[in-house]
């Protein structure tokens, strides 16, 4: 598998701050996630990616390009969406985007007309001469991720790129995000909502306190072997009759948990709280999400 | 049911020509001057520098007409009109209020506004970016000083009795006096202008910081400099807005200025020129050791 960015025992401190830990990872081609809790390391990870921050340790590729020691290289290729308030309030986000098409080279008349196309692709065409003073920050947003690819770029990274928006502009972002990595480009997305990332992404990075905790492919929300019923009535009357029956269970204030494969075991629930004359509230199968996988491999 | 097709343009990777720094370069100072004049912003951005660039334009043809007007009259009153060196005096206050008013708006809102994170994203350095803004920022202001100036050498050209070309010939040093006079200016004003909008984000603090530093500092300077205690001459080198022109007296040979206060501390012209190299680089250093740990 060829990766496009490639981190050998990075590690960078803010002082006595040790903000990334000796991370190495390889990240293949695709649309890649980077989640993290607030101060994970992520968005000086995507800073050292562009070349912006030097690193205190360890070496970056990044398409192929050393980031430390050829940045102008690594930034030729790719495009890059703050996290923050990073517009000019006073230009049109026509003029704004074709600006920064050309400070990436392009001539001024490829520019304007990548500008359009661009604005045109994260939906803002009719606002495309619009001040971006005037601009929600769903708009705005949209208006970052133009400017980040409007030059081609052959990597994006996308800081916290849904931050800020309402549910509706939320999956509209992770929309585009899904769009431009089935276009072919590559995306690094960083975020702390791991859902987002579950749902967009084919891979993950998963930093914690500068550490990292799993790089591999995201497989979504999975069936684990536990079953989980919540009752109602007398609890004790229902394990008994569990444990009669040599059902291995563990409870929790009124839930029982049941390890399990199998659709049979859903019966068996069925017949002894039947027998045992208590409610059956809730009764699932529980599943895995990269949030439950995070939390489990962090002290969170 | 109806035939009509709903196409998606979808993204095509872009496959034309990609220029290296320079071109980068160059977007950065047309942008630049279009931020000074305020084009492409809203109307109220452009009202005050269109407002001053026409008042030097207006203040230059007026200048102009009198020594047209005069000269149809009698040649001894057109000495007494306002030549190069007063020209110099009324322009450089209308450059000074450009500046503070212009000047920082052409720095602090990237930098405010976040959108450095954005800009050096891109293949440039911060040697690129800050040398871009200086050229924008000296394209424009010299125009107020250049223009009107040379509107005046060649009105006095063809007011001359000896003929246009002949007084060109006859006066080639002017030439370039007005351009390092004009650089003089320039280079305090831009000097103490890069120091305070590298640290001051609100463009109108910065300009008010500006007139500031450059018109109360002067005075201060002057009345320290005139005290009794040892080493307040030194202090008359701190009244920078004297330092050009000292240099403008000098190089036209006037007394536009009347006696210096650092002229009276017993410093020569090239003192003064050593100032203004000192803050010019000084400021220029400064901006850039700054932006390199912002970028």
């Amino acid at each position: 598998m060829d990766s496009i960015v490639s981190l050998d025992n990075l590690t960078h401190d803010y002082g006595n701050h040790i903000a990334l830990d000796g991370l190495d990872v390889k990240v293949p081609a695709g649309v890649t996630g980077l989640v993290g809790a607030n101060g994970a390391g992520k968005t000086t990870m995507l800073r050292i990616l562009l070349g912006l921050l030097h690193p205190t340790a360890g070496s970056v590729s990044v398409l192929g390009h050393d980031a430390l020691t050829d940045p102008l290289s690594v930034r030729a290729l790719v495009g890059y969406m703050p996290e923050g308030a990073s517009l000019p309030k006073d230009q049109t986000a026509a003029d704004f985007v074709a600006y920064t098409a050309q400070m990436a080279g392009l001539p001024a008349g490829d520019a304007r007309r990548r500008a359009s196309e661009t604005l045109f692709l994260v939906g803002l065409e009719e606002e495309r001469f619009r001040f971006l003073g005037d601009f929600s920050t769903g708009m705005a947003q949209r208006v970052k991720l133009a400017q980040a690819i409007v030059h081609g770029p052959r990597l994006i990274l996308l800081d916290e790129p849904a931050s800020g928006l309402d549910p509706d502009g939320r999956v509209q972002m992770l929309e585009l995000i899904q769009r431009l990595g089935s276009f072919g480009i590559n995306v690094i997305v960083s975020s702390h909502v791991l859902s987002d990332i579950e749902s967009t992404c084919d891979f993950v990075v998963m930093l914690d306190a500068g550490r990292l905790v799993r790089s591999g492919p995201v497989f979504g929300a999975h069936a684990t072997p536990t079953v989980s019923v919540e009752i109602l009535g007398p609890l004790d009357r229902f394990t008994g009759a569990l444990s009669a029956a040599g059902v291995e269970h563990s409870v929790e204030h009124t839930r029982v948990s049941i390890v399990a494969d199998g659709d049979e075991v859903f019966d068996m629930i069925r017949d002894i709280a039947a027998s045992t004359r208590v409610g059956i509230i809730r009764l699932e199968r529980r599943t895995l999400t990269l949030e439950d996988e995070f939390l489990g491999m962090t002290d969170v | 049911m109806s035939d009509a097709v709903i196409y998606d343009r979808g993204y095509r990777a872009y496959d034309g020509s990609v220029g290296g720094r320079s071109v980068t370069r160059r977007a950065i100072v047309a942008d630049g001057v279009r931020r000074i004049l305020g084009l492409r912003r809203k109307t109220r951005r452009k009202l005050l520098p269109w407002a001053l660039l026409s008042l030097a334009l207006l203040m230059a043809g007026i200048v102009i007409g009198l020594h047209f007007a005069a000269g149809s009259i009698s040649a001894a009153i057109g000495e007494g009109l306002p030549q190069y060196a007063e020209l110099f005096d009324l322009f450089s206050r209308l450059a000074l209020l450009f500046i503070a008013v212009t000047g920082p708006e052409l720095i602090g809102p990237d930098r405010s506004q976040g959108v450095l994170s954005v800009y050096f994203s891109r293949p440039m350095t911060v040697g690129d970016y800050l040398s871009a803004k200086l050229m924008a920022f000296v394209s424009v202001t010299s125009f107020i000083y250049l223009v009107p100036q040379f509107a005046l050498h060649l009105g006095l050209a063809s007011l001359s009795a000896d003929g246009f070309l002949a007084y060109l010939g006859g006066n080639l040093d002017i030439s370039w006096k007005i351009a390092a006079v004009s650089l003089a200016f320039i280079a305090v004003h831009g000097g103490v202008l890069a120091v305070i909008t590298s640290h001051v984000d609100r463009t109108g603090f910065a300009a008010a910081a500006f007139l500031g530093t450059i018109i109360a500092g002067r005075n201060l300077a002057e009345v320290i400099a005139e005290a009794s205690f040892p080493g307040a001459r030194w202090f008359s080198l701190l009244a920078l807005d004297d330092h050009p022109r000292y240099v403008r007296d000098w190089l036209f040979d006037s007394d536009v200025g009347g006696v210096y206060a650092l002229e009276a501390a017993g410093f020569g012209p090239w003192v003064s020129v050593a100032v203004i190299a000192t803050v010019a680089l000084g400021g220029a250093l400064w901006m850039f050791q700054r932006y390199r740990r912002l970028a």
